[in-house]
């Protein structure tokens, strides 16, 4: 390795695996947030998606010897993250959204105006209507900003498969958004 | 597809794949209704800075990852070797002397032998005998024995298993092949008989 430069995800992993766990820390620091807004879209709240995501590397930490490709442990960590909001979806579906929604737009309230909050607490509850497969295709499209191509590739499916989910997620989005467009 | 739902073409345009000009007048009020919706979107980023602190503190308490058993003995591992020339020496007669009382040279198994009787019927030979691969094609070294007064010469020999070649030799200058084998060209204008045991 170069003096300097960023150790490997795979060079990280083995380490790990070879008794040095605290290295594991690099990989937290690395990914922890930039899924952060995708837990936190999918469950409806910064708080849920906190604990998701830290359930999520603990459950990678225990799991790693299972990592079939430590370069790509990123893509990995994400279906594992992915499982944990799903099921996390399931667990709470009792309980009420509206507080969920109301902490994500809180953030915002300061610096983008009632207005925005507002719009963005609208689709944030509507969103927390749909299904957990129509939901994390549109949150990957729209807030993550990836393709059709990229998402079907992370989610090893069909390009036209999500487009129907999404084409379902639109209209049921109108309908919940009905008062607020 | 219902009163409420999207026309195909504005999901096209929600996809990004239209702009609100492509569409069709009749829908564009539609779609601008379908854009106010995206305008909801929330991009800003969440960050949860105390994950790392929590992570690693939980796994103080967990045991180290469950490695297979077959992975920890397939891992690579690096081997560093430091040979010195004066242990180097020693250390290969040690281990040519060890190849030598363990693997001791063990000979070739022999052919097994077998016994067989040349006959060859010359009523009026004086003298005959067999020369061929098995004695150097010593034309002398093989003499046939005469059986009373039938004219037939006989010899018993025991050889290994195999291909042989052969002739018989008559009063010491005329090769006769055996009649009763096969034979093959010697190369030289001479019939060899061939016997296979």
């Amino acid at each position: 390795m170069r003096p300097g430069a960023e150790p490997k995800d795979g060079d990280i992993v083995r380490a790990v695996l070879a008794g040095e766990r605290e290295r594991y820390a690099v990989l937290v620091e690395r990914y922890r947030d930039r899924y952060a807004r995708y837990a936190a879209r999918m469950l409806g709240s910064a708080d849920a998606a906190e604990d998701a995501v830290q359930d999520a590397f603990v459950r990678a930490f225990d799991q790693l010897a299972q990592c079939k490709e430590p370069d790509n442990f990123v893509g990995w960590f994400f279906l594992i993250l992915r499982n944990r909001c799903f099921a996390e979806r399931r667990r709470s579906r009792a309980e009420a959204p509206l507080e969920a929604a109301d902490s994500v737009a809180a953030a915002d309230r300061t610096d983008g105006g009632a207005e925005t909050a507002e719009r963005r607490r609208a689709l944030q509850l509507a969103l927390m209507e749909l299904t957990p497969d129509q939901r994390e295709v549109f949150v990957l499209k729209h807030v993550e900003g990836l393709s059709y191509g990229q998402i079907a590739e992370r989610l090893s499916t069909s390009i036209p498969s999500l487009k129907m989910r999404m084409h379902r997620a639109y209209d049921r989005l109108r309908e919940q958004l009905r008062d607020h467009t | 597809m219902s009163e409420r739902d999207f026309h195909p073409l504005v999901k096209q345009l929600l996809d990004g794949e239209l702009t609100i000009a492509d569409l069709p007048a009749e829908l564009r009020a539609e779609g601008e209704e379908a854009l106010r919706l995206l305008t909801g979107v929330d991009r800003s980023p969440v960050e949860l800075p105390a994950v790392t602190r929590r992570v690693m503190q939980t796994l103080a308490s967990r045991p180290a990852p469950a490695v297979p058993a077959w992975k920890r003995v397939m891992r690579p591992r690096e081997i560093r070797l430091r040979i010195r020339p004066w242990v180097l020496a020693p250390a290969l007669a040690i281990a040519a002397a060890l190849i030598l009382l363990i693997w001791p040279a063990t000979p070739a198994r022999p052919a097994p032998l077998v016994t067989v009787r040349f006959v060859l019927v010359a009523p009026d030979a004086r003298e005959v005998s067999l020369a061929g691969t098995f004695n150097q094609w010593d034309a002398h070294a093989t003499p046939l024995v005469r059986s009373g007064s039938t004219g037939v010469w006989t010899a018993t020999l025991t050889l290994p298993a195999g291909q042989h070649q052969y002739a018989f030799v008559v009063d010491g200058a005329r090769w006769v092949p055996d009649p009763g084998a096969p034979a093959v060209d010697d190369g030289f204008g001479r019939r060899n008989s061939v016997l296979t045991l």
